[in-house]
């Protein structure tokens, strides 16, 4: 059966999703996670575990920065309450963490989640060695890689299907550098909103924002894998993930009740160029316009990259 | 404080066996090659087998290890016959490979027992976890994340028994390594399989952008947005790298000249040596900066050691016209009753110019050209063709390749 995980803006949102049928809320708090939507208390985060286990759903919280000595020092009595909760699993993207887990004697289901550096089966099955139970998959992959991949692997291969690709991450706050460099104060600023483009294509929009974790760079384009679902179905590529950092609350779980009904049809054996078009007309109703989307490197030629 | 026993490892960057020697006689304790396949600079003129045997062997003779960068991260068939590439520089005498992807980790420690694995930047190990992680994995040393800062380092030391390598010279991503992969979405040219068309140092319009699409340009003062960074350089710093219990500095460029890799690594070597020959009395002397400087090529910073890089470590505004040198000649021969040195050419020069002679050890010799030679001894007013060979009479003892080259003129 194809899971869906979403991310989580707030306690509210994630009843919703639920309530949808989301089979996994994917959140997390600022300082161990990537990217995310929203940071969570950790009051919050029992509460949401509480709830999506009392709807037989899971929970994934986010562990998959890249940490220094200070987030390890830190570190122990977050996995420590998470344990104690009973998260469904965390993902990780520091091996640093796994060797803790083991160290620590916690026992967490991990998902290995390095973003860039998970490109073949040969290193999921490394992970998934380590005890790894699933994987988050590179955007960088084309269908026939991914293909490839899922026919070798034995653990669950996330797939992002609707959401940003980050395509930089940097520990600099390269926009304050900036900032500093042509004396301007970007206190006015809405950080969901700065973008960059390549000065041969000023049509370009490539998102960016910093935190503590240093600037991210995100793809100029948002991936939507709505048309390609039926190909996923069959190769067995999922669970299928949805990234609603760069969209409102509301409007996120729009998109995600889109994603959930096209794999509804798909399990029932209702998908059709029919209901395609319908569901993608829908997701672009609610899809900010100003941000783009394309299918990524799924639609690439694996001969064409360099 | 007496006399330091355990200095750390001076490793130099070889993109060809020319290089390769050039860094050992200029004081590498070890280089690092790429072989054909699964190294990250495809460009830099990878070893064949052939010329791996033959660096192995120079490099023997000074006690030097060389070490393979396989630091590509595989997709589905890149990893085909890594096994067999592994166990074959295994046996050609290769001293360990740098890898980051776990798959070819796995491979070499499991089908080229015995050779050792060191962890490359491009995994972008970052705390003392980490560096157990691998430990245990069997690998014996990690080269760290450029974003790791001095303080952490001997943290990360009191809390390991790995080997710790560090990047001390040379161009830097401004990513964490490996997290970057802006050229495979501006150009299609996989940043991690050694395709990087350094999208990072293009420029770029930074905007705010509303619902409607409307952007409001932040550009100002004519200044593009870019994410360049200036090259690393800690030479002013070696007391705290050595102090701080670092195994390996490593210097960057195996796509940079002889010029370049003799000069930097020749400076590296005086400083080490310098320090841990009597750390008391160690004091720091401008000439080994100034000459860092003849081959730099961006301006210089110290990255991530004392804290986050503000906006002076990245190139903005004008640039200053480097590098201020040019390399023009490499010493063949030298005749101590003639005086009469024999000079392959590599850049013009000729009669009248103004020329420095340099040599491992840090050696150097300034002097004006008042008369040159071809080979058949016919007097000549210039050298204008690559690798001509000249003579020309110089009242200081040289050696064969010692280097020649010339301050650039200054508009």
């Amino acid at each position: 059966m194809v899971k869906i995980i979403a991310t989580v803006h707030s306690v509210q949102q994630a009843e919703q999703l639920l309530h949808l049928g989301v089979d996994t809320l994917y959140l997390g708090e600022k300082n161990f996670g990537l990217r995310l939507p929203h940071s969570f208390s950790l009051c919050e985060i029992e509460h949401i575990t509480k709830m999506a286990h009392e709807n037989n759903k899971q929970v994934c919280v986010a562990v998959n920065g890249i940490m220094h000595n200070q987030e390890i020092e830190k570190i122990t009595p977050f996995l420590q309450f998470l344990e104690k909760i009973k998260v469904d699993a965390i993902t990780v993207g520091d091996p640093g963490v796994i060797h803790l887990l083991k160290k620590m004697n916690l026992h967490i289901p991990f998902i290995y989640d390095a973003q860039t550096l998970v490109t073949s089966a040969n290193q999921i099955n490394f992970w998934a060695k380590r005890g790894a139970v699933g994987t988050v998959l590179a955007r960088e992959l084309t269908y026939e890689e991914l293909r490839a991949i899922s026919k070798q692997v034995s653990i669950p291969t996330e797939i992002l299907v609707y959401g940003p690709t980050c395509i930089h991450h940097s520990k600099r706050p390269l926009l304050q550098n900036y900032f500093n460099y042509t004396q301007q104060d970007p206190s006015h600023l809405d950080k969901n909103h700065l973008f960059i483009s390549e000065a041969k294509k000023p049509e370009t929009h490539y998102a960016i924002f910093e935190d503590q974790h240093g600037t991210h760079i995100f793809a100029n384009n948002d991936i939507n894998l709505l048309p390609y679902v039926d190909q996923l179905y069959e190769a067995k590529i999922h669970p299928w993930k949805l990234d609603g950092l760069f969209v409102q609350e509301d409007t996120f779980v729009h998109i995600v009740e889109v994603f959930i009904e096209a794999k509804q049809a798909l399990q029932a054996n209702r998908w059709s160029d029919q209901l395609k078009e319908q569901l993608q007309q829908k997701l672009l109703t609610y899809h900010p316009s100003e941000r783009g989307l394309d299918a990524g490197f799924f639609t690439k030629d694996a001969n064409d990259i360099k | 404080m007496t006399k330091i026993l355990k200095r750390p490892e001076v490793l130099a960057p070889a993109g060809t066996l020319e290089k390769l020697k050039t860094a050992i006689r200029y004081g590498a304790d070890a280089v690092y090659i790429g072989g054909n396949d699964f190294s990250l600079r495809r460009r830099a003129g990878n070893f064949t087998y052939d010329e791996m045997a033959e660096g192995i062997a120079f490099a023997k003779k000074y006690d030097a290890p060389v070490y393979v960068a396989a630091n590509m991260v595989t997709h589905e068939q890149d990893a085909k016959g890594a096994g067999e590439f592994f166990r074959k520089i295994r046996d050609l005498g290769i001293a360990a490979v740098i890898v980051s992807d776990p798959a070819l980790i796995e491979i070499c420690i499991t089908e080229a027992p015995g050779l050792p694995v060191h962890l490359s930047t491009q995994a972008s190990a970052a705390n003392y976890e980490t560096l157990n992680f691998w430990h245990e994995e069997g690998l014996e040393r990690v080269v760290l994340a450029r974003e790791v800062t001095l303080e952490e380092i001997k943290q990360i030391r009191q809390q390991t028994d790995i080997e710790i390598e560090v990047f001390v010279h040379g161009a830097m991503c401004i990513s964490y390594s490996g997290r970057c992969v802006l050229s495979n979405h501006m150009s299609k040219r996989d940043a991690n399989r050694g395709g990087c068309s350094q999208s990072c140092r293009w420029k770029y319009d930074l905007f705010e952008m509303d619902h409607g699409g409307n952007r409001d340009s932040l550009l100002e003062d004519d200044e593009a947005f870019s994410m360049s960074a200036v090259d690393m350089s800690m030479i002013r710093h070696i007391p705290d790298l050595v102090e701080a219990g670092v195994d390996s500095l490593k210097i960057e460029g195996r796509m940079k000249s002889i010029h370049y890799v003799s000069t930097v690594t020749n400076v590296y070597r005086q400083v080490v040596d310098t320090y841990c020959e009597d750390p008391t009395n160690f004091t720091f002397k401008q000439a080994w900066e100034d000459e860092l400087w003849k081959v730099a090529q961006r301006e210089l910073g110290t990255g991530f050691y004392y804290g986050t890089p503000t906006e002076k470590q990245q190139l903005f505004g004008k640039r200053r016209k480097i590098p201020a040198y040019t390399f023009i000649g490499q010493v063949l021969d030298y005749d101590e009753n003639t005086q009469i040195a024999t000079i392959e050419q590599r850049n013009n020069f000729g009669v009248g110019d103004q020329i420095e002679f340099y040599g491992p050890g840090f050696t150097h010799y300034t002097t004006t050209i008042t008369e040159l030679w071809d080979e058949d001894g016919n007097p000549i007013e210039r050298a204008p063709h690559p690798l001509m060979v000249v003579k020309m009479k110089v009242d200081y003892p040289l050696k064969p390749f010692d280097m020649l080259r010339k301050a650039k003129e200054q508009r």
